[in-house]
């Protein structure tokens, strides 16, 4: 790539170059006589012929002045034509200076093209010179290039096939995109490195089987023991060759397959039991909503909840709570104050309402009752009794207690922060 | 009696992933002390890292509090984080991170100008640190491509050194190396720690976790048990026995 | 396999909505600017020709200061023998200078006025009335002075002619292909019967034929003009001739079309250039980025020729529909533009659908865009499937350590910013491209407010001429007298010889050109109308408009045969000046040079007056003290500000209409750079971050890094601008006759302006970074 850059820009010097010169051969500058100037001359003399000898030259022109019998009456330098002839012999131009119809004299202007072709030779020789430096240089500049792009990364490459057919795998080929061998130099890196690939993989792959078969033969070893020792006690007892032999392969089998059947359902199992409450962590910051949802007469008014992070089942956490409101609502229906606090690895929430409360007899039934299902008229409504909730509690390795209050009847529901032992 | 550098009250850490919740650290209350070289083990997945990010500044907590000597830092905003972190602490990644257009020595002073401005004693102590990881002067001028694996994690634990860090947090530092190259990162670990530094790292390799002298066991967002390994020598083969005895009551 | 592309190309556009979005505002201003400049072009100036068509309205047009009927069978004769006319009008007609209000200045004008009657029934040059009230004695004016807040039907318009103020009441407006504006070098009014009659009898001006004549050859009308007049002269020596021909008006009622339509293709390519960078620089990023994903797909059987169909197809694809909404909005502002337009034209306008306009601004920008995506794309051929999913990004860096921390003395930020910028050539490429455009149209804004808005004199110095606070012409008698008052009144700074009431010179071989004959050229105000070589010096030389000098191969110190009437006399040219009053067709002489040819009728001096002279007041004086004998004492200024106004207006527009696309351009630029490097460099500023570099100053850093090339870049555009910019308003302007801008480039102003701008892409860059604060350090984490 910076190949082709650099070749670009060869060729754009080059261009260049014959462009600078093409203009410089075509456009070399404007041999004519500038009539503007050589009438300004003409005309200022004109209107000065009257005192002559006061006039003063206005343009960039050099000049002489002659009268009508041929002589000097003004020059603006030395070295100019005198007279007609040398006038005709240097290319100068004359003109008659006339005025109202008469010719009075001539005007000899100076021809300066020999002086100008000559610096014009100058200048050609100063752009030749200068396009052969830049020539010099650009070549210059790409044998540099030459050398330190191919001639020297060359000689590197050489090493490191030395090495790769040592068998040395394990020294990177240091390469360079910009160079020319880039991608040639990359391709030997990458041959390199996949021939060390291939021979770590393989030297994976025959470990992992090894462990596979290590552990298969753990697996194994168990019923082979069982097999054993069982074998060992129906040959023990067994009262001939063949019963004893039968005996054996029975106790043996059955074993097998109860320890397999054991080990692959045991999980299934567990699962199946513990579908109602799964608790899981959550934002402390999430008891104000339930709370306040449960709370759908606003009664309460729910206090900041310390931040931490509890562990129970939103939606039975959600349920305990509905029940408790509900209850209050059913029993008290008056305000209902909420304490939240930590307590130890709890975080415990005391509702109480205004109610009075209960006969203190009563309040260690308050959970039974409802196991019976005798009360119909509490088990309505949330549908759930204060047991379930107290269930659910537990099953949240929480807790829920009932008693009584300074003004009604206590709920205190402590919920288990997670992460706590 | 210790002096405590970092104390966490429930500290607890939830991502959002595709809408579900997951709560990555639950209620941890931790004191880290000065002078420790803490190790927090765990299973991947257990929350380590989340909490070394937390304690470190470079996350804030979804809940709880981190006190950093006098200062509560979560509540910092993520500025007020930043300037804090390039005062106090100094990081050492798992994937080294050292920024790929910069020199090596780039690398540590781009850390080190943020705090210091005298650009000759950086350079100066920049020097120094390099001498004491082993990373001779002219690796220094190198690009981090252009080093191995573990002249790079030398160099990151330079990077954390440079602004004399109160702590430094190094997340499976040698997670990316191999076990030479590994060794000599816990070697330098270790030397600077002997010269007092307070190191917090995180690792899943119980060769790595050794060198600690208080490891704690983190397992599902929880701390679940912690270990001293500080009475023992380096070399004894209690400590060996006494963290392997520590790992097995933790289900490792 | 279309049914992939379509797939890939989706894909493609909606991983990178912002930087759609940014294209599709690039193609969507580019294509805007595109098709107004292209309607303007294509089909505004046409609508002259529906115009002249409709009104059948003459290729020539003459208005005879005569006379009798003589001069009427003789023009007739003339014009039936000719084979190259088709038909003529002649009417009777008044004509003389007039001066009137417009514009908030007083504007003075060749013109005719006709009888309504006859004018609205005339076979060729029909006028025809575009507003009318229930006044029914009174005067029409063209529809150009109904518009703005300049005349309503029921109006009284005061009109000064030759000296006496006239006072009529306003019946309503009409409309005039050839002669229905000032821009015409002849306009004209329509009386109603009873207020011509009345006219005529009071009045002093001279009555006159006014023809109008159709041609076979449209493209002779300027010889058959000049032939016509020859003729005319050569019979009737006395009588004065004065007209104008379809080319001129054509071109002169059209100049702010011309105006506008060029500053709007210059704009669209700029902005399409800006767009075509933007697309390159921005799927150089997108190979870099999927690097590993199109060596995947080529792994499972896609050709390099297909990924890169479904580039072009993608960039395409948005670009039509850019284009298409670009489209849309430039009919939105259209109207808009039109009203101005028509301010200028004086010629009523309908917006219309123009199909071709809309087929060649959605192929071109289509075109130019899938070229630009293929050659940018075209790498994608390059890529070896296993290579690319092997390393992905490059990975191997073996970059220079640029700004070594160590040794350098920048702040750390700035050192920081500086290491990105040496890191991100493509970007850098970009900002340049974007800034140096910028600020090419910052200048041009900068210099058109200066010289426009702020003060209108250059503007006019380049296409009008010379200019005085006064100009009064007298009858050749009373020159001397007026000499000496001028010398002996304090108020008087300055005054010159500068007679050029459309007095007509023929060149021989050539047509005609309309001469200011002046006492002494070093006196003139407006030095800067000579381009080349100088003013005429001495009695045998002249300067000659330079765009007929170059139309016509003369050159300076050529000799040229001049001749008015039968006098012919050899010139040397001995300089070329522009002017666009007569569309470059104009020349300038001594007084000595023109008096061989012919004497003098009357003449203008050109006065200077001190600061803070009330300029008609001492018109009115000086017309006192000479009476009849003073033909006009026109107040200079105030016609330069009415005929400027319109100018005023459309640059003011236009400035306002170009910063606001160079800001939009600005912003979504540094939107698509900065987007693309925070894509890149996520990474890199989430280490940072952790390392305690707050989200401030990894903006300040993102930003700076763009500060070097956008202040470099803008730095050179502007000294770039400021000179390129007087020759780029020549070629825009060389239609009217202008061949060397002579701007003042406010240099100050320009500088102030650059700085001003560098501080905006500054801004943008900033609020663009600002997206950095969504980095978080915690995306390092190691693996959980």
């Amino acid at each position: 790539m910076k190949y082709k850059a650099f070749l670009t820009c060869l060729i754009m010097i080059f261009f260049v170059e014959i462009s600078v010169l093409f203009f410089y051969a075509n456009y070399g500058g404007d041999f004519y006589q500038d009539a503007v100037e050589v009438n300004e001359a003409v005309q200022s003399v004109r209107d000065d012929w009257e005192n002559i000898g006061a006039h003063q030259n206005v343009t960039s022109l050099d000049y002489s002045i002659l009268d009508s019998w041929g002589n000097v009456i003004f020059r603006t330098g030395q070295g100019l034509s005198e007279s007609l002839n040398e006038a005709v012999v240097h290319r100068d131009t004359i003109l008659d200076i006339e005025i109202n119809g008469e010719v009075l004299g001539k005007i000899i202007i100076y021809n300066d093209s020999p002086q100008t072709l000559w610096d014009g030779r100058k200048k050609s020789a100063a752009v030749l010179v200068f396009a052969a430096a830049l020539q010099l240089i650009c070549f210059a500049v790409y044998s540099v290039y030459l050398y330190r792009r191919v001639v020297k990364p060359f000689g590197k490459l050489e090493d490191f096939a030395e090495r790769v057919a040592g068998g040395n795998l394990d020294i990177p080929l240091e390469m360079d995109r910009g160079n020319i061998f880039g991608a040639f130099t990359e391709s030997f890196d990458i041959m390199r490195s996949e021939l060390k690939k291939a021979r770590l993989a393989e030297a994976r792959a025959n470990t992992e089987k090894k462990e596979l078969i290590a552990k298969l033969s753990h697996d194994i070893r168990t019923p082979v023991a069982s097999i054993k020792a069982a074998s060992e006690v129906g040959a023990a007892i067994a009262e001939n060759e063949k019963s004893r032999r039968n005996y054996t392969h029975i106790i043996r089998k059955s074993d097998q397959i109860n320890t397999l059947v054991t080990n692959l359902f045991s999980a299934t199992l567990e699962e199946l039991k513990q579908l109602t409450v799964e608790p899981t962590d959550m934002k402390s910051g999430e008891i104000s909503e339930m709370l306040l949802g449960a709370d759908y007469f606003h009664y309460a008014e729910i206090p900041a909840v310390p931040d931490c992070m509890l562990f129970a089942d939103k939606l039975r956490l959600q349920q305990v709570f509905d029940n408790i409101f509900a209850n209050s609502y059913k029993y008290a229906n008056t305000e209902i104050d909420i304490k939240i606090s930590l307590k130890n690895n709890f975080l415990q929430i005391i509702i109480e309402d205004f109610g009075g409360g209960v006969p203190e007899k009563e309040l260690p039934l308050l959970k039974e009752k409802f196991k019976r299902g005798e009360n119909a008229e509490n088990v309505e409504g949330a549908g759930l009794g204060l047991y379930i909730s107290d269930c659910f509690m537990t099953e949240m390795k929480g807790s829920l207690d009932v008693e009584n209050g300074t003004h009604g009847l206590a709920v205190t529901v402590n919920i288990k922060l997670s992460g706590a032992k | 009696m210790k002096n405590t550098l970092i104390k966490t009250e429930r500290l607890s850490k939830s991502f959002s992933s595709g809408g579900a919740m997951q709560h990555v650290l639950k209620n941890i209350d931790l004191e880290l002390y000065k002078g420790d070289f803490t190790v927090i083990m765990g299973a991947s997945g257990a929350g380590k890292s989340t909490l070394l990010y937390a304690l470190s500044g470079m996350d804030t907590p979804t809940l709880g509090k981190i006190t950093f000597g006098e200062r509560v830092i979560s509540d910092l905003d993520s500025d007020g984080l930043a300037l804090f972190r390039k005062e106090h602490c100094g990081f050492v990644f798992q994937q080294i991170y050292l920024i790929d257009t910069m020199s090596i020595l780039d690398n540590v002073l781009a850390a080190g100008l943020l705090v210091n401005k005298d650009k000759k004693a950086l350079a100066a102590r920049a020097r120094e640190l390099f001498k004491a990881v082993d990373i001779p002067e002219e690796t220094i001028h190198k690009f981090p491509t252009q080093i191995s694996g573990g002249e790079a994690q030398r160099a990151g634990i330079v990077r954390a050194l440079i602004n004399s860090p109160e702590i430094l947090f190094a997340d499976e530092p040698t997670g990316a190396l191999n076990s030479k190259s590994g060794l000599d990162v816990l070697d330098t670990l270790t030397e600077f720690n002997e010269q007092g530094q307070s190191v917090v790292m995180v690792t899943h390799d119980m060769r790595s976790a050794r060198r600690g002298n208080r490891i704690l066991y983190i397992k599902d967002g929880v701390v679940m048990g912690e270990c001293d390994l500080g009475k023992y020598a380096p070399n004894d083969e209690e400590r060996h026995k006494k963290l392997s005895d520590f790992l097995t009551k933790m289900g490792w | 396999m279309f049914n992939r592309n379509i797939l890939l190309a989706r894909a493609n556009v909606r991983k990178a909505k912002g930087q759609t979005a940014a294209i599709v505002v690039l193609v969507l201003l580019s294509s805007m600017m595109m098709n107004i400049w292209l309607m303007l072009s294509m089909d505004y100036r046409k609508n002259f020709d529906r115009c002249h068509d409709r009104l059948n309205d003459g290729h020539v047009n003459l208005a005879a200061y005569v006379v009798g009927d003589d001069f009427k069978d003789f023009i007739s004769d003339t014009l039936d023998e000719r084979d190259d006319v088709t038909d003529y009008t002649v009417s009777s007609a008044f004509c003389a200078p007039f001066s009137y209000e417009y514009n908030g200045g007083e504007l003075s004008q060749l013109g005719v006025i006709l009888k309504k009657e006859d004018a609205l029934f005339r076979n060729v040059g029909r006028f025809e009335i575009t507003e009318e009230s229930d006044i029914k004695s009174g005067i029409y004016l063209p529809m150009l002075y109904g518009m703005g807040n300049n005349y309503a039907a029921g109006d009284t318009l005061k009109i000064t002619i030759l000296g006496e103020e006239f006072e009529y009441a306003i019946c309503g407006f009409f409309n005039s292909a050839m002669v229905g504006s000032h821009n015409c070098n002849m306009m004209s009014f329509l009386m109603t019967e009873d207020k011509f009659e009345e006219f005529s009898e009071e009045t002093a001006a001279l009555k006159s034929a006014y023809v109008s004549v159709r041609i076979k050859d449209v493209s002779r009308c300027e010889d058959i003009s000049a032939e016509l007049k020859d003729t005319i002269s050569k019979e009737f020596p006395e009588v004065v001739v004065t007209g104008n021909d379809y080319k001129m008006v054509s071109t002169s009622r059209y100049i702010s079309q011309m105006i506008c339509a060029g500053i709007l293709s210059v704009m669209a390519f700029l902005v399409l250039l800006i767009g075509v960078v933007v697309i390159s620089s921005n799927i150089a990023n997108y190979i870099q980025e999927n690097m590993q994903n199109l060596g995947a797909l080529k792994a499972v059987g896609y050709t390099g020729g297909q990924l890169i169909a479904a580039l072009i197809m993608q960039f395409s694809g948005i670009s039509a529909i850019a284009a298409a909404a670009g489209i849309a909005v430039s009919y939105c502002v259209f109207p808009g533009v039109n009203e101005m337009m028509i301010a200028q034209t004086g010629i009523p306008y309908t917006v219309r659908l123009q199909p071709l306009p809309i087929v060649f601004t959605v192929i071109f920008i289509t075109g130019v865009v899938s070229a630009a995506v293929y050659f940018s794309a075209k790498r994608i051929k390059k890529i070896e499937p296993i290579t690319a999913m092997r390393q992905g990004i490059a990975t191997h860096n073996f970059k220079k350590n640029h700004v070594q921390l160590e040794k350098t003395s920048l702040p750390l930020n700035a050192a920081l910013a500086m290491k990105t910028m040496f890191g991100g050539l493509k970007q850098n490429v970009t900002v340049c491209v974007t800034m140096l455009v910028i600020s090419l149209i910052l200048v041009f804004s900068v210099t058109s407010a200066r010289n426009t808005i702020v003060d209108i004199k250059p503007m006019i110095e380049m296409i009008a001429g010379e200019f005085a606070d006064s100009a009064i012409n007298v009858n050749l008698g009373r020159e001397d007298e007026l000499v000496s008052v001028l010398e002996e009144d304090s108020r008087v700074e300055k005054f010159y010889l500068f007679t050029n009431n459309s007095m007509e010179i023929q060149h021989v071989g050539g047509t005609t050109l309309y001469v200011s004959v002046v006492d002494d050229c070093s006196k003139m105000n407006n030095q800067s109308m000579a381009v080349e070589g100088r003013y005429p010096k001495y009695g045998n030389e002249f300067a000659l408009a330079a765009k007929y000098a170059k139309e016509n191969g003369i050159k300076i110190g050529d000799e040229v045969s001049l001749k008015v009437g039968n006098s012919q006399e050899k010139y040397i040219v001995s300089g070329f000046t522009q002017c666009s009053n007569s569309l470059g067709k104009d020349c300038i002489m001594i007084r000595e040079g023109y008096e061989k040819l012919s004497a003098l009728l009357n003449v203008t001096y050109y006065i200077d007056l001190a600061e803070g002279t009330d300029i008609d007041g001492f018109n009115s004086d000086i017309s006192d003290i000479f009476g009849s004998d003073v033909n006009a004492a026109q107040n200079v200024l105030s016609i330069i500000e009415s005929t400027g106004g319109v100018y005023v207006m459309l640059m003011t527009f236009l400035v306002i209409a170009i910063v606001i696309i160079s800001c939009i351009v600005i912003i979504f630029v540094m939107y698509l750079l900065v987007r693309t490097m925070l894509n890149n460099k996520k990474r890199d500023y989430g280490i940072l971050k952790a390392l305690g570099f707050t989200t401030g100053q990894l903006i300040m850093q993102t930003a700076m890094s763009f500060m070097p090339s956008i202040i470099i870049s803008s730095a050179v555009g502007i000294a770039v601008s400021m000179r390129i910019l007087n020759p780029l308003m020549a070629v825009f302007l060389s239609g009217i006759g202008v061949v060397k801008g002579t701007f003042i480039i406010p240099a100050e102003l320009c500088v102030i302006a650059g700085i001003a701008l560098v501080i905006f892409a500054f801004g943008a860059a900033c609020l663009m970074s600002l997206r950095i604060r969504k980095i978080a350090p915690r995306e390092l984490l190691s693996g959980e």
